[in-house]
């Protein structure tokens, strides 16, 4: 069956096999079906020797995170990622439209995607929202609305973060804003970036949405993103200039003032696609330093989390047990909070009962209690 | 299949849904990350204690089958692909360190610990396990027993055999046996001696005691320019010649070079016809004074131009580059075919040479990186395999090069082993008779050749090897 990856790229990997300690899922199955090298393996031969799409295929594709450790880990720079979202895309038209796009369309409708999780927070309250689907333990009843202060950069705000986790947003704008700089959240004129679409293998959709700029948009001012998985996808697939909120602050970190720094042992988690895929997870070791006493590195070199956008909700049972590996890395640490800056990650990691905070939020506090 | 089903569904009372047997899984472990393909595996078993190996074990034997170990699947000589669709004994999930004694030097660790995992988990105790092969950040320390591994710093500090105190194994029989032992001289014969390098034919290993050692207190590493890896090859005799002992001594020719630097852009030269990396460690006032020498042996032999690493960063991007070297081959080409010979160091360059010349009239891209220090050659024949009879090609390429280098006195293996790749040549370095008392040793631990059959000593003078085969393999190439 043809996945309609191109040949070349697909001949690319030579199998020698030193990605396997970069994927999470390897390191929590031992199972080589789980790897990047045998999934590499399992695509060739469903491409090029016909071999048959068994369930037991479809899972080791589906079970992949996406969390592209694999790719810095090759030395032969096999594009994994376009591989691999080849492959679930295909898988994902043949599979006619499911229950993944259903679940996917609200994004894109940021009034009702408000609507609902306002409901959701209200059941929450009641308790009647079941622990395990993982949701973050108290989403907010109201939001402040956005306010601009200046052109100088756009926030972008992004669907389910801006319903769920206004509140980084603000911080963000307010940590910008005290370096001087003169802010516009985009807000609902550009809803959604569509990267758990493309993760989902709805690829021509992903890509539509991250292409869709509002016309009123300056493609002259950058645009800040606080969602390392939304910033990797727009750096990817939209043509304009694009930085991570962190990398763009270590530009500007002189012009921040000098404060008291908040007496916290911190933990760095680098997201993914901050770390693997945008490759700028230096800066947030760099912003957050002069704001807490102590910086703290974990020692599982980077390994995905398994968040991995709509990933652990799709995956429970893979996402827990990568979760659990991660969990043990912060707690070796022993820090007193986590930093994260992507938003699916740290609801994951909360729900495994970590404490965590987007770097922004972190500096945010440290400006204002002085 | 109806016998399989029963065996599948005796080992499923053992190992409940970590068994696996579909198709897909079955078919990628036909490979390692050599060339060879084994054919298509037997019931595959995710083991997670020695408990669970041996009666994996037990239940292999009431069935008349044969079993397969397998760690991280990176051997380079077909050492743990499936002849004849045995039973996989996966050893990846026991991955445990149990214990770590600083004050005696020991840990103790479950074979599927991955080596660098094992390095990073002692090294802010100020302790390292020193074979450090270079595919390290994956390969387990099970897989380093089996093979004995090297690795750069093993021109310093030995092969994995020096670092190796007690193994427990599962035998053949489903026996749990402990070889070898934690005092300084263990009384008896070197059992553990004998095991370490049996490639999983004496048995499966299920724990193992290793020495660590502790960091150096000072590093220095250089990295030195020349035209040709002629020059780069008389250095490093000349450096042993002038008794200095360098932690590592490793060459790469232009070409892998230039692949690697795309890769770790930490400024290895793109026009160097050779890169030298050296190190040494010890104390402060010695490695220095090394370090001069060093670069003063290098540039009467050639250097062009020595650099030395300013920061742990640096050095840790030189050595990723290093380790990472056959792996980065498809920059070049679709397949490879890692060579691994030793010879005397004094020979390294006319070998080379040699190297050079059959890969031409073969009319195959080669590179070369290597273990100069040792002398231990890593040609790697780049090819397409898609193209018709290219394997013939590398085999006869490959075969010459082993001539060559046993002409010059040398061996077949420097650390990746025999398994099914070196298997044809064995008897042109070693007698009928020695070949004999090897499989004899063998059948001392496993009589049944039931542990990774058909594996290291040529199929003529094993027969019952063949006999415990299912179906004997009749083109294991590509």
């Amino acid at each position: 069956m043809d996945l309609g990856i191109d040949e070349d790229r697909l001949a690319s990997c030579v199998q020698c096999g030193l990605c396997l300690s970069s994927c999470p899922t390897y390191r929590v199955t031992g199972d080589e079906t789980y790897s990047p090298r045998g999934r590499i393996a399992l695509m060739r031969e469903v491409q090029l020797h016909d071999a048959p799409l068994t369930a037991e295929v479809r899972r080791a594709f589906d079970t992949c995170i996406q969390c592209l450790g694999c790719e810095p880990a090759c030395p032969s720079v096999v594009p994994y990622g376009q591989l691999i979202e080849r492959t679930r895309e295909h898988l994902t038209r043949e599979r006619g439209r499911n229950v993944r796009s259903l679940l996917l369309w609200p994004l894109t409708k940021p009034r009702l995607l408000r609507i609902g999780s306002t409901l959701l927070a209200g059941a929450q309250r009641l308790h009647i929202v079941p622990k395990r689907l993982g949701l973050p333990t108290s989403l907010p009843m109201r939001r402040r609305r956005h306010v601009s202060s200046g052109t100088d950069v756009y926030l972008f705000t992004g669907c389910v973060m801006d319903a769920w986790q206004r509140e980084v947003h603000h911080a963000t704008q307010r940590v910008l804003e005290a370096a001087g700089l003169g802010v516009t959240p985009i807000g609902d004129d550009w809803p959604c970036c569509g990267a758990l679409h493309t993760h989902a293998g709805l690829h021509e959709q992903g890509t539509a949405l991250a292409r869709r700029t509002p016309g009123s948009l300056d493609t002259n001012i950058p645009i800040v993103v606080n969602s390392a998985g939304c910033g990797a996808h727009l750096k990817q697939h939209s043509d304009l200039t694009v930085f991570d909120a962190q990398e763009f602050l270590a530009q500007h970190l002189d012009a921040l003032p000098r404060v008291t720094p908040l007496d916290m042992r911190l933990a760095i988690q680098d997201p993914c696609h901050l770390r693997h895929v945008q490759r700028a997870h230096l800066p947030t070791r760099q912003v957050l330093a002069p704001f807490v006493t102590e910086l703290v590195e974990l020692d599982d070199d980077g390994l995905c989390c398994g968040a991995g956008g709509a990933y652990s909700i799709f995956e429970p049972d893979m996402a827990t047990q990568v979760r659990s590996r991660k969990i043990a890395s912060i707690d070796r640490a022993k820090p007193t909070c986590v930093a994260s800056a992507n938003p699916g990650c740290s609801m994951h990691l909360a729900a495994g009962g970590v404490t965590t905070e987007h770097p922004m939020v972190i500096i945010d506090r440290a400006l204002r209690q002085s | 299949m109806s016998n399989d089903d029963e065996l599948i569904k005796d080992l499923r009372k053992v190992l409940g849904d970590r068994v696996r047997v579909d198709s897909a899984e079955r078919a990628l472990l036909r490979r390692d990350a050599s060339v060879f393909d084994g054919g298509v595996a037997g019931p595959i078993c995710l083991c997670e204690s020695a408990n669970e190996v041996q009666q994996v074990m037990l239940t292999a034997i009431t069935h008349g089958r044969t079993v397969v170990p397998r760690g991280a699947g990176t051997g380079l000589a077909g050492g743990a692909v499936p002849l004849g669709a045995p039973v996989v004994i996966s050893l990846a999930r026991m991955n445990r360190i149990l214990d770590v004694d600083l004050e005696s030097r020991i840990a103790w660790v479950e074979p599927g610990v991955v080596n660098l995992d094992l390095t990073k988990h002692l090294t802010p105790l100020g302790f390292h396990f020193a074979p450090d092969p270079s595919s390290q950040q994956v390969c387990t320390i099970g897989g380093n027993v089996a093979n004995n591994s090297g690795g750069p710093h093993c021109l310093a500090y030995g092969v994995t055999n020096a670092h190796v105190l007690a193994i427990e194994v599962v035998l053949a029989d489903g026996t749990v046996v402990m070889l070898g032992g934690l005092d300084a001289e263990p009384t008896g014969y070197d059992l553990r001696g004998a095991y370490v390098g049996g490639e999983g034919m004496l048995g499966i290993t299920t724990k193992v005691a290793v020495r660590i050692t502790p960091n150096p207190p000072a590093v220095r590493t250089l990295l030195l320019s020349f035209n040709t890896p002629r020059e780069a090859a008389a250095t490093v005799s000349a450096v042993i010649a002038a008794g200095i002992v360098p932690a590592a001594m490793e060459v790469m020719d232009q070409r892998i070079t230039i692949a690697v630097e795309n890769y770790v852009n930490v400024g290895y030269p793109r026009d160097a016809g050779a890169v030298l990396l050296a190190e040494v460690d010890g104390l402060e006032g010695g490695v220095e004074l090394d370090a001069e020498r060093i670069e003063a042996i290098g540039r009467a032999n050639g250097a062009t131009q020595v650099r030395r690493a300013a920061s742990n960063e640096e050095r840790m991007l030189l050595w990723k580059g290093r380790k990472t070297a056959f792996g980065a081959v498809a920059q070049i080409a679709p397949n490879y075919y890692l060579h691994d010979t030793v010879v005397p160091r004094s020979r390294l360059a006319e070998v080379l040479e040699k190297v050079y010349e059959i890969a031409d009239e073969h009319n195959l891209a080669v590179v070369n990186v290597f273990h100069a220090g040792d002398g231990n050659l890593h040609p790697l024949l780049l090819f397409d395999g898609r193209e018709p009879g290219i394997y013939e090609r590398v085999h006869a390429a490959g075969s010459a090069i082993v001539a060559a280098s046993l002409d010059a006195g040398g061996v077949l293996s420097g650390e990746h082993g025999i398994g099914i790749e070196k298997q044809a040549f064995m008897d042109r370095m070693f007698s009928a008779d020695d070949l004999d008392h090897q499989e004899r040793l063998r059948r001392a631990f496993d009589p049944s050749c039931r542990s990774n059959p058909g594996k290291v000593i040529p199929l003529g003078h094993s027969c019952a090897d063949i006999q415990s085969l299912r179906s004997v393999p009749h083109e294991v190439w590509g």
